[in-house]
């Protein structure tokens, strides 16, 4: 589904990519970990299409297409979707015209008709309830005034009513409680299926104690160091990330 | 009889047309006001960047024109169209027309209760020294030259008295049309809201046919003890009108006043608005929605005054500035001496679309009392790029998203009008305005 092929990138005049190697295939779950500052989110953003992050060598292809082509939009209609670390806030433009809008711009790009506004949101309110959201999300503004974990639900919300091909989450555990973690992997659970794919960056272990990760990557200094099965998740807690950039060296 | 001759020679050819045209008005009962407002500003001039509020609006072109007054027209020669109607029937109290500044015959299509409706010509042959109070000028700042020459050469107008509580919105359709490319219209208004009385008042300024006059249009409210009015100004001109317009807002006691300016069209549009609080408790809320495309020109200018204990202002305005468009937001709270414990709140913010645009914003303060409290803040900048990247990565076209965060920029002033039926109609002419207004309409 995904093949990243000695990817290079480079932000603000900084190389932060340095030839990474990737393959996902559909039905699997991946987890990227690694030490702050070793381009994991830089990663996220660049299969994203951000435009001031500078691929500067390799290619990515999503199911057989050159990702790195198309721009932001087209990559969001193709199936991609990037569940951001730090979601921003956009006072005055409302959650479900959003989302809405999202949705029909995903069904007008698969010539499917724009969706009745009672289906809409009866869908809405559905993964609102998995994700325990409370009602007064749908009528404030995009992420304004929530909380780190309402951002982090509304992520995954955003994520289950667009049903991605792939989903990366970048850190999508950070700064969430231990309920609220549970919930939002829950969330992401719903949607593992054969047809789609979903890779997590994270810092940490414990997100993997509820997804369970098919393979597991280690990223560091702009590169996959080590890629191992979840097994690996468990010894980097244990041994911490010294270990795989020592072993590298040694 | 005719006005006496001017003591002060005109130094341009517009200033010698309007010479001409204030030697040409037949004298009436305001002739003394008349004649000491045009000889005020044959002294003072056409405005030059070297003037102040004048820095960045250039009028040197004007000045080499002469100037001719646009024609009278009756109801049946303005053309029906749906543009013109910013609310329906059902929406409005009542609908009035002015056409270049003549108001047009019947005044009222519908009966109104609480509000008395007059020509100023026909009230001033009555009673003149009613109206003088509403033509004398609020100060001489020198921003207050048009409303001068309005003063001088208007030849009717409205005189809007209102009595009550008006539940529905009394509408002002302004039709500007010419025969020529030197005309000139002078349109005046005169709001006056009794003690205790609420109303809510639309001025629509458009535009019709091939030429358009230039519009020198004079708005004067005056709101008695506890009255309440909510005012709107829009422009929705074409893109060859030019308009200059003064507001003058006086306030008693306990009084509040809601001001809307939008100015969505124009080539040059100069808006000039001057309150003046000048009685315990009164209070003003005004804001600004300005919108520059193409190469439109759009300058805006208020001044508060704070004239006593316990008053307090807000000024909110929002401008975007796309193309070669440039918009221009001053703005001026003065508090006097004893005007103790004011509030005023000014917030400017300005909006980037294009490289060639241009944004200028000086929110300023002048205060002379104690115990105040006043704030003020502007910021101009480009479309959040976070935001833009947030929209586009959850598949929005970029057109889309650009116009629904133009749109969450204007929200706070949108939000401001009280009036559902007129935020429907004058967010329906701005999304019009918006890249992909298609999408943009389905989301309200």
């Amino acid at each position: 589904m995904l093949k990243i092929t000695d990817l290079s990138a480079r932000v603000a005049g900084k190389d932060i990519l340095k030839g990474v190697n990737l393959e996902v295939r559909a039905g699997e779950v991946h987890a990227i970990m690694g030490p702050n500052g070793s381009g994991k989110s830089t990663l996220a953003q660049v299969l994203a299409g951000r435009e001031d992050y500078e691929v500067t060598g390799g290619s990515v292809t999503f199911e057989g297409r050159d990702l790195l082509a198309l721009p932001p939009e087209d990559r969001a209609r193709a199936g991609l979707f990037l569940g951001f670390q730090y979601p921003v806030e956009i006072p005055g433009v409302n959650n479900v015209y959003l989302l809405k809008a999202a949705l029909n711009a995903k069904r007008k790009a698969a010539g499917e008709p724009e969706v009745d506004a009672f289906e809409f949101l009866t869908l809405i309110r559905q993964k609102m309830k998995v994700m325990q959201m409370n009602e007064s999300f749908l009528t404030r503004g995009v992420n304004e005034g929530f909380s780190g974990g309402e951002k982090k639900r509304n992520e995954v919300l955003q994520m289950l009513v667009l049903e991605p091909k792939l989903a990366i989450l970048d850190e999508t555990d950070s700064g969430l409680d231990i309920d609220a973690l549970k919930v939002v992997s829950a969330g992401v659970n719903t949607l593992r299926d054969p047809k789609r794919a979903v890779v997590l960056v994270t810092h940490y272990q414990r997100l993997l104690d509820y997804i369970v990760p098919d393979q597991v990557h280690v990223l560091s200094g702009g590169r996959i160091l080590k890629s191992g099965d979840s097994s690996l998740a468990q010894e980097l807690e244990h041994r911490g990330y010294d270990w795989v950039q020592e072993t590298q060296v040694a | 009889m005719s006005p006496s001759q001017s003591s002060v020679v005109p130094q341009s050819a517009a200033l010698r047309s309007f010479a001409a045209q204030w030697q040409s008005r037949p004298a009436d009962s305001l002739s003394p006001l008349r004649e000491q407002a045009m000889q005020r500003f044959l002294t003072l001039g056409l405005p030059t960047l070297h003037d102040e509020t004048w820095r960045y609006t250039n009028l040197r072109s004007l000045a080499a024109q002469s100037f001719v007054d646009a024609p009278r027209k009756t109801r049946g020669e303005i053309e029906p169209h749906a543009s013109l109607s910013l609310l329906g029937k059902a929406d409005r109290a009542a609908s009035l027309v002015m056409v270049n500044g003549h108001p047009v015959e019947p005044l009222v299509d519908g009966s109104i209760n609480g509000i008395e409706i007059n020509t100023i010509r026909g009230l001033s042959e009555l009673h003149p020294n009613l109206l003088r109070r509403f033509l004398e000028p609020l100060s001489d700042a020198e921003q207050r030259r048009w409303s001068l020459l309005n003063t001088a050469l208007f030849v009717d107008g409205l005189y809007i008295k209102i009595n009550a509580v008006v539940p529905l919105p009394l509408v002002i359709l302004h039709v500007a049309t010419g025969e020529g490319t030197d005309d000139i219209a002078y349109p005046r208004v005169i709001i006056d809201a009794a003690p205790g009385s609420s109303a809510t008042i639309i001025e629509h300024h458009v535009t019709q046919g091939e030429h358009t006059p230039l519009t020198n249009s004079d708005t004067h409210m005056v709101l008695g003890h506890d009255a309440q009015l909510e005012h709107y100004r829009v422009y929705a001109t074409d893109a060859g009108a030019t308009h200059f317009d003064s507001l003058d807002i006086r306030q008693d006691r306990g009084s509040r006043c809601k001001q809307f300016t939008v100015a969505l069209g124009g080539g040059l549009v100069r808006t000039a608005l001057e309150a003046r609080l000048d009685e315990p408790g009164a209070s003003l809320d005004s804001y600004s929605l300005l919108v520059g495309h193409a190469d439109r020109h759009v300058d805006c200018v208020n001044i508060v005054t704070h004239g006593a204990p316990d008053t307090r202002s807000s000024q909110t305005a929002r401008a975007i500035a796309g193309d070669e468009s440039r918009v221009i937001f001053n703005s001026k709270v003065i508090v006097n001496a004893g005007a103790v414990r004011a509030q005023s709140q000014q917030s400017c913010r300005g909006l980037l679309l294009s490289p060639a645009a241009e944004i200028d914003s000086r929110p300023q303060l002048e205060i002379h009392a104690d115990e105040v409290k006043c704030a003020h803040g502007a910021t101009t900048g480009r479309l959040d790029p976070d935001m833009l990247f947030y929209m586009l990565s959850r598949g929005l076209d970029r057109d889309t998203a650009q116009s629904l965060l133009v749109y969450a920029f204007l929200a706070d002033v949108l939000t401001g009008m009280s009036v559902a039926s007129a935020r429907t109609a004058i967010e329906n002419a701005l999304i019009a305005q918006l890249p992909d207004s298609q999408t943009l309409r389905k989301f309200r």
